[in-house]
């Protein structure tokens, strides 16, 4: 056994955690102290940055910094510019309370938003609760969030309504009496395929279903043996467009071409409805966002590719994320910027006009009403008439 | 009948892709001995350079692919010369080796990520642009059946490689017993660069491959590379036609699997097949 | 200040999940990637039993203790006889298949919804709110356990582990049954692995499968490996540099369009120097 010399491991590991330490604590210190009355408003940002998900992240990233750089292209909030600090959350608990302790603790903002995913935001709550600043996630959709905290809201709907709509139209209307799903394992489509479910076997539905996990890039043997039940129609119930169109076109190549189901995360991606047009045709699906009419969402569209150069995606994660910035806005502006204030203005919200609708924040925190049910027609969607 | 012959189609087509992974990582492993994690995200890398190339510059789609391989193959090799080389040189455990290659993989998975973002790619230019056979009533289409012929093709010119020329007889060498191989007057360094390049070259046509089939992320490097272990240990490590049956079976009994049981399970199933042959058969089917 | 005390929290629990590794890594030579599932066991097993039944947390934490060491015990009966690098494979396909098991056994684990709300101990009916009281909680914790592992390491049983390390044949040709010291000694890291599980769903209050994979085990692996096997001090000090380092390249002050990749990258980057300058690691005596 070879003893390494204890005396220099034990500088180089003093060396090396001054460095780290002092590094974090010079650097830091730009950020360490609260704002002050006329300095720049800071609101942290919590996202999956890297990772899986920062499929999403990053055009949430890109969104929230789009509506910040028009407000202070406009003079801001109150004279005072706002500055983003973000924050890398990996849609992973134990990295959103790490982000979370930084903002809260460290740069000492007042609001916080995101999580992206429920998972990240499940852990953030708690700690910016006791820091009283106010979370607002765009996009996290588990029903555990609903009231969990006076301090949380979401301009986003629970899954219930999705699913419960979908459920209708497809027994009601359609008169599918059997319905293949292919799921994503992920707590959004969990969910929302529960709900589906529930009401449509209610009705006298029946539904087959076959999970995978998100890794998973063949698909080709579970839709083999979804096509070989000879469904009414197909659910595809994915976290992203990407598994969507993964789906898409492997049952091309199969030869498979059902009525489909869509859930929001692939109708909110115009990719997808232009690239998978023939397939797609006559799709059944729901967003909250009740048309792409809607002139701010327009702007914001147009606007976003202007600046980025794509199209913008997953509209039914970036167009709350987009109000959000304005929500607050209109809250700081309206009681300051302080947390606990905000939280109890949150709960006021009342037909708030923005890019994903009409906003009513109900008094546990969740987006009251909210999707419509809408059909895929010539590679976009319009709104579902019977 | 038809879901049985798509269901072995599916497993052609998926077994074909790691195959590739599988006849690189072998290669590399049987002369460096270590697990290296960075492998699979060179694999990708590959797979977006031809994206690079063939996409965003406009390339003709042949150069492209040529182009992806080599750079796979540079990569692998640069790296194996500033990192694993010096590492090996101090005798590091493989342990540490295996650390440094982690710190490899997350390198290349944030560079990728910053220079083409996380969003999910594809190399295809669009749907329904390859033709489909039918076969027996199922479906395979040209790219998947290209991507099958490549996979043949590359196995039988390494095992020929391999057993027939100089070149093979030292890397057999050197993977029996690097110290032996030296003393005998093989330079294995040298030797080990160049197998370097060889199978990550190969592994770059796996991304390739992957970029066409299932379209491309950053981060689906790690899955990839575990899939080759698996097929590696099945089929019998270091041996390369082992690995390719290997492949082939890890294909099938996933597709088998996802179509008897429920499709969420199969990592699981994959995963449990790797232990059964670690316990009852760890040198695999073929062994070297 | 709140922001330090978490650090300090999480490199407690990083400090059990070294000790109890290098006690089968460092000190058995068993190279081991399994971990993160014996965590997640412990993990899950308190949420439950926490949220579903209110129950004390130190009778949960000690059910889930039980249950990892009966799964540990019935693993490695199964696994001890691989050796090296199979073993190594084998301890990922254990990861995975139990990574896999968490996420689809939905009837109990609620899947990727995961188990949120899990309440704080409660400790003679001071309820551990604050995270300062959490520290102290954590901070016992990692001491017993650092004591644990002193104790073994000094006893005999803990000389023979270190023979089995050094050359297991020759071990056996002594005499000593050594399958049974495999054994147990994988099954106390599981036990006090899962004692960090326990700890980390009370204090985090939310848990799903995507804190145990494959990605977190690795991560546990580095920790030791940087901070030298088969040493006690080096298993903490590890941690406490690699959290820190991570954690620490939130302030670097990156341009925030990429921030956070660069932040993986400047993290990969800093474990390959690691191993290049360092490559047994700070407090290292053993090598594999």
């Amino acid at each position: 056994m070879e003893r390494v010399n204890r005396g220099s491991a034990l500088m180089w590991v003093i060396v090396a955690l001054v460095v780290v330490v002092g590094g974090f604590s010079i650097l830091g210190g730009k950020g360490g102290a609260p704002s002050t009355e006329t300095g720049p408003i800071k609101i942290g940002v919590i996202g999956p940055l890297t990772g899986d998900a920062a499929i999403y992240g990053e055009p949430f990233r890109n969104t929230v910094q789009l509506a910040i750089d028009e407000i202070n292209a406009t003079g801001g909030i109150g004279g005072r510019q706002v500055e983003a600090i973000y924050e890398d959350g990996q849609c992973n608990g134990k990295e959103g309370a790490n982000a979370a302790q930084k903002l809260v603790n460290v740069d000492k903002v007042q609001a916080i938003i995101g999580g992206v995913c429920s998972g990240e935001t499940l852990t953030v709550v708690p700690i910016a609760e006791k820091g009283r600043v106010v979370v607002v996630s765009p996009s996290a959709s588990s029903p555990a969030l609903t009231g969990i905290s006076p301090y949380f809201f979401r301009p986003y709907p629970s899954d219930a309504s999705q699913g419960n709509v979908l459920a209708n139209i497809a027994y009601t209307d359609k008169g599918w009496k059997k319905v293949a799903v292919i799921q994503e394992q992920v707590d959004y489509a969990v969910g929302l395929y529960k709900v589906f479910n529930q009401v449509f076997s209610g009705l006298g539905g029946k539904t087959v279903k076959e999970e995978f996990s998100s890794n998973v890039t063949d698909f080709r043997s579970v839709l083999t043996k979804l096509k070989a039940e000879k469904p009414d129609a197909l659910f595809v119930l994915t976290q992203t467009a990407a598994s969507t169109q993964r789906i898409l076109k492997q049952m091309e190549e199969l030869n498979w071409k059902p009525q489909i189901i869509l859930d929001e995360a692939s109708a909110g991606d115009k990719e997808t409805l232009t690239t998978y047009k023939s397939q797609l045709e006559g799709a059944l699906t729901s967003e909250f966002i009740p048309d792409l009419s809607n002139a701010k969402l327009q702007k914001l569209m147009s606007d976003y590719k202007a600046k980025y150069g794509t199209e913008l995606p997953y509209l039914g994660y970036m167009a709350p994320a987009y109000d959000i910035v304005y929500i607050l806005k209109d809250g700081i502006a309206s009681v300051g910027y302080n947390g606990e204030k905000l939280a109890t203005w949150s709960r006021t919200i009342k037909d708030w006009q923005g890019a994903s609708g009409s906003v009513t924040i109900s008094s546990d925190g969740d987006r009251v009403g909210g999707y419509s049910s809408e059909v895929v027609h010539d590679g976009k969607t319009e709104p579902y008439k019977k | 009948m038809d879901i049985a012959i798509q269901i072995a189609l599916n497993a052609l087509i998926a077994g074909a892709i790691y195959s590739l992974v599988v006849l690189g990582f072998n290669l590399l492993y049987s002369t460096s001995r270590f697990f290296d994690l960075g492998y699979g995200a060179i694999a990708i890398a590959g797979g977006y350079a031809v994206l690079y190339f063939y996409k965003l510059l406009g390339l003709e789609l042949w150069s492209s692919i040529i182009l992806g391989i080599f750079i796979a193959g540079i990569l692998g090799f640069c790296i194996e010369k500033i990192i694993y080389r010096p590492l090996r040189t101090r005798k590091a455990s493989s342990a540490v080796l295996l650390i440094a290659s982690l710190g490899v993989l997350t390198v290349i998975q944030a560079v990728l990520a910053i220079l083409f973002t996380s969003q999910f790619q594809t190399l295809g230019r669009g749907a329904g642009e390859s033709r489909t056979f039918e076969i027996f009533g199922g479906a395979i289409t040209q790219t998947q059946s290209i991507i099958l012929i490549t996979a043949l093709v590359v196995m039988t010119a390494l095992g020929l490689v391999l057993k027939y020329t100089l070149f093979g007889k030292a890397v057999k060498a050197i993977a029996d017993d690097e110290e032996v191989a030296s003393i005998v007057g093989i330079n294995s360094e040298r030797m080990i660069g160049i197998v370097f390049f060889i199978g990550s070259a190969i592994g770059g046509m796996a991304g390739i491959a992957t970029g066409f089939d299932t379209g491309l992320q950053p981060t689906i490097g790690l899955s990839l590379l575990l899939k080759g272990v698996i097929a590696a240990i099945v089929g019998g490590i270091g041996n390369v036609y082992g690995g390719v049956l290997g492949a082939f079976l890890l294909a099938i009994i996933e597709n088998l699997g996802a179509w008897q049981f429920s499709g969420e399970w199969k990592d699981a199933i994959a995963f449990i097949v790797l232990v059964v042959f670690l316990l009852f058969r760890p040198q695999g089917i073929l062994p070297k | 200040m709140e922001y330090l005390i978490h650090i300090a929290v999480l490199v407690c629990l990083y400090g059990i999940l070294g000790l109890s590794l290098n006690l089968v890594v460092g000190e058995t030579g068993l190279i081991s990637v399994a971990h993160a599932g014996f965590y997640g066991i412990g993990a899950y097993v308190t949420a439950l039993l926490l949220v579903g039944l209110g129950m004390n947390f130190f009778l949960a934490m000690a059910l889930g203790i039980i249950a990892s060491g009966l799964v540990a015990l019935l693993i490695s009966g199964v696994i001890s006889r691989l050796r090296g690098v199979y073993f190594l494979f084998g301890t990922i396909g254990l990861n995975i298949i139990a990574w896999s098991i968490f996420l689809n056994w939905q009837s109990v684990t609620r899947g990727p919804l995961g188990i949120p709300s899990i309440p704080r101990p409660g400790i003679w009916g001071l309820d551990l709110y604050q995270n300062l009281q959490f520290l102290f909680l954590a901070a016992a914790s990692l001491a017993i356990v650092y004591f644990i592992s002193v104790f073994i390491k000094k006893s005999s049983f803990g000389r023979v582990l270190n023979s089995i390390r050094e050359d297991e044949e020759a071990t056996q040709i002594f005499g000593y049954a050594t399958s049974y010291y495999k054994l147990a000694i994988f099954t106390i890291g599981a036990m006090l692995a899962a004692l960090a599980g326990a700890l980390f769903a009370t204090y985090i209050t939310y848990i799903d499968p995507s804190s145990f994979t494959i990605n977190e085990s690795i991560f546990i692996f580095s920790t030791i490996v940087l901070g030298g096997l088969g040493s006690s001090r080096g298993a903490v000090l590890g941690p406490l540099l690699l959290v820190f380092l991570f954690e620490g390249f939130r302030f670097a002050g990156f341009p925030s369009e990429i921030a956070a990749q660069m932040r993986m990258l400047a993290y990969g980057f800093a474990l390959v120097l690691l191993m290049l300058y360092r490559p047994k690691g700070i407090w290292g005596t053993f090598r594999i």
